[in-house]
């Protein structure tokens, strides 16, 4: 045994090769347990009730115990949703007006809850122009202020492409717009909607400049912000939102998520569908099938 | 402790009991309920009142149109009948066209006011209109109002998906106003609805009749019982079987040349000659027709007035693109049927309803219809 060796010998050797080995094995074991119970706990969340959006516990219970007080509907029962289909938009922008109608929202192009935009590729341009109801020559062409009409202004052009795309509330699972309102005058419903309380509305706008998709306007005559609820007073009675009943084509698709054979839950089961802007963390509740990247 | 700090932990104390105590006052009881926001508000927004009524709501008073329309093209719109297997969606329904909701027609009254529309009334005096009163709202539609209506949907624009039913204004009716030729509520092209411009004159209708009249008669009741009778007969159905013969989708050896030289125009008319005549009765074997109408269940569907429901008159179809089969000859109606059954004649129905019958059957059949009264 040289010098070295000796020396070698004396040190005191910290962990032996053996022993890390079984520490390492050890702690895999350790880990893999852990992340089966967390899994085990995130399954339990899963079955758990719904929680609405920033709601406490004592606020869940209440919202699951003594859910408002709409004739022979519950809240609890329903996760709403829409689907629409923009390779059927012929752009008759019916929904438009008869959500107006419904709604009472003003009669001009310019405040609308739900629209259609139109885009449009022109022959060799890799760039949509977008138009859409309330553009200057489509509010002439439509030669009144209470009808709505897209021109066809690309009629003698070559186009390579072109369609249009309804636009309405995403009815989002995080809104901006709840998160800005300084008086709790909108708040998202247990079911999906995100709701105006007109009596607390102070008309101050935040929710029309937070909403990443404009989904929002300002009634002037009011005084309170304007936005589309899908018709809540119309699905809480088992009707469609006005719009997706006046769609000559089908393009809305509306129903329920929880139910698996609901119409909007088999167009997002068998369609390759998208939210629009899901860089923004807003995660959407409306789905669409057959939209470019250029649509947002 | 010195008494002006005293004094200021009192106003202090006043101050947070009057802030707590309007805080109590002020903030309703069911504002925390759900989360930060007023629950009650939730039933005030569901309270609102629907205004579109749906098609149904129609059917009450509007039996007729709603009939054509549910019959019609505008309520099926096949490609988006179904997705999937489920059906979902109709086209167009009453709504869609007649410019906007039913609300409470043909009430004259003011809509019932629902909570939220109260709340916003109240508190915003300066709505003069009731909100839920529909402004400009016009049910019914002028011809040239309806214009407008079909070309919404139906010019042709870049954009609008292929499926979709589009027309050049220019080539396809210029001025013209669509209702001329489309009923609105089931527009597909009818041609008992043209006017008598467009359906043939049957003046000059007679003048090409004079080579058809050696078999079919001059009233249109044939010669001889192997040739149809043609009095009597649809328009529409006349002016099909006449293009199927030019197209040669229907070929028969007599026929195909005659109406070989015969443009659209002679077709309509001398279709409209023959269409005019009332039809005459031929009489089919009594006990043969008595045995026939026992088989017709099948027929009925499409021959007589009733349609579907099989009930009407008996040999007289609903559907003007269907031949009338009422006092029809017996000989002719048993070839035609043997005709079918052969493959000498092909239609996408009747050839398979053909094939079900035996020779018996076509036999009394064709007695049970040439018996039948055509008026």
């Amino acid at each position: 045994m040289t010098t070295q060796d000796k020396a070698i010998k004396s040190q005191k050797v910290p962990m032996s090769r053996r022993g890390f080995l079984g520490l390492l094995g050890k702690g895999a074991a350790c880990t893999g347990a852990l992340t089966c119970t967390g899994a085990a706990i995130g399954s339990a969340l899963a079955n758990e009730p719904k929680r609405g959006f920033q709601q406490n516990d004592k606020q869940l219970a209440e919202s699951i115990n003594n859910p408002p007080d709409i004739p022979e509907y519950n809240w609890n029962d329903h996760q709403w949703a829409i689907g629409v289909d923009t390779e059927r938009c012929i752009g008759c922008l019916r929904c438009m007006e008869a959500c107006k109608m419904e709604n009472s929202v003003q009669m001009d192009a310019f405040h609308h809850r739900t629209w259609v935009e139109r885009y449009t590729y022109l022959e060799g341009s890799n760039t949509a122009i977008v138009d859409s109801q309330a553009d200057p020559k489509n509010v002439e062409n439509a030669g009144s202020e209470t009808t709505f009409r897209f021109d066809n202004r690309y009629k003698d052009v070559k186009v390579d492409k072109s369609f249009f795309v309804p636009k309405l509330c995403n009815q989002c699972e995080h809104p901006s717009c709840v998160q800005v309102c300084p008086t709790g005058a909108t708040f998202k419903a247990k079911d999906g909607p995100v709701l105006i309380d007109t009596t607390y509305c102070i008309g101050c706008q935040y929710c029309v400049q937070a909403c990443p998709y404009g989904a929002r306007s300002f009634n002037e005559v009011r005084g309170v912000a304007e936005k589309c609820n899908w018709c809540y007073h119309r699905i809480t009675k088992g009707l469609n939102p006005a719009c997706v009943e006046v769609c000559p084509t089908g393009t809305r698709i509306f129903g329920d998520r929880n139910d698996p054979e609901s119409p909007v839950s088999l167009f997002i089961k068998n369609n390759h569908v998208q939210v629009l802007k899901p860089e923004m963390g807003n995660s959407p509740n409306v789905f669409y099938k057959g939209t470019d990247k250029e649509v947002v | 402790m010195p008494k002006h700090i005293v004094r200021l932990l009192a106003l202090i104390v006043v101050v947070a009991i009057i802030v707590f105590s309007a805080k109590q006052f002020l903030i309703p009881d069911s504002f925390y309920r759900y989360g930060h926001y007023r629950g009650d508000a939730v039933v005030e927004v569901a309270s609102k009142i629907p205004k579109l009524q749906g098609s149904d709501s129609c059917q009450k008073c509007h039996q007729k149109e709603y009939d054509v329309w549910m019959a019609g093209i505008h309520r099926k719109a096949t490609r988006n009948n179904e997705v999937q297997g489920v059906v979902y969606k109709y086209g167009p329904g009453c709504e869609v066209c007649h410019t906007g909701p039913a609300g409470n027609h043909p009430s004259k009254d003011p809509m019932p006011l629902s909570v939220e529309d109260k709340i916003t009334s109240i508190t915003h005096p300066e709505i003069k209109v009731h909100p839920a009163n529909v402004s400009g709202r016009k049910l019914m539609l002028t011809s040239q109002e309806m214009r407008g209506v079909c070309l919404n949907c139906h010019e042709k624009m870049h954009g609008r998906p292929l499926e979709q039913k589009q027309i050049e204004i220019a080539s396809h009716s210029g001025e013209e106003v669509c209702t001329n030729c489309h009923n609105p509520h089931s527009p597909r092209i009818v041609y008992a609805n043209l006017s008598t411009g467009k359906r043939g004159d049957a003046k000059a209708g007679k003048v090409i009749a004079e080579s058809c009249v050696g078999c079919h008669g001059d009233t249109g009741m044939s010669a001889a019982s192997a040739f149809p009778n043609l009095a009597g007969q649809h328009f529409d159905f006349l002016v099909d079987s006449l293009k199927s013969f030019k197209s040669g989708k229907r070929v028969n050896e007599t026929m195909s040349p005659m109406v070989e030289d015969l443009n659209e125009a002679d077709i309509r008319n001398v279709a409209a000659y023959f269409s005019k005549f009332s039809c005459g009765v031929t009489h089919g074997d009594k006990e043969k027709a008595a045995l026939g109408k026992a088989k017709a269940d099948n027929c009925k569907a499409c021959h007589s007035t009733g349609g579907l429901y099989g009930t009407g008159a008996a040999g007289v179809s609903g559907n003007p693109s269907w031949p009338n089969l009422a006092g029809q000859n017996a000989e002719y109606l048993f070839n035609t049927l043997k005709a079918y059954q052969d493959g000498s004649r092909v239609h996408p129905v009747m050839t398979s309803i053909a094939k079900t019958l035996s020779e018996d059957d076509i036999d009394h059949l064709a007695a049970y219809y040439a018996s039948m009264k055509c008026k």
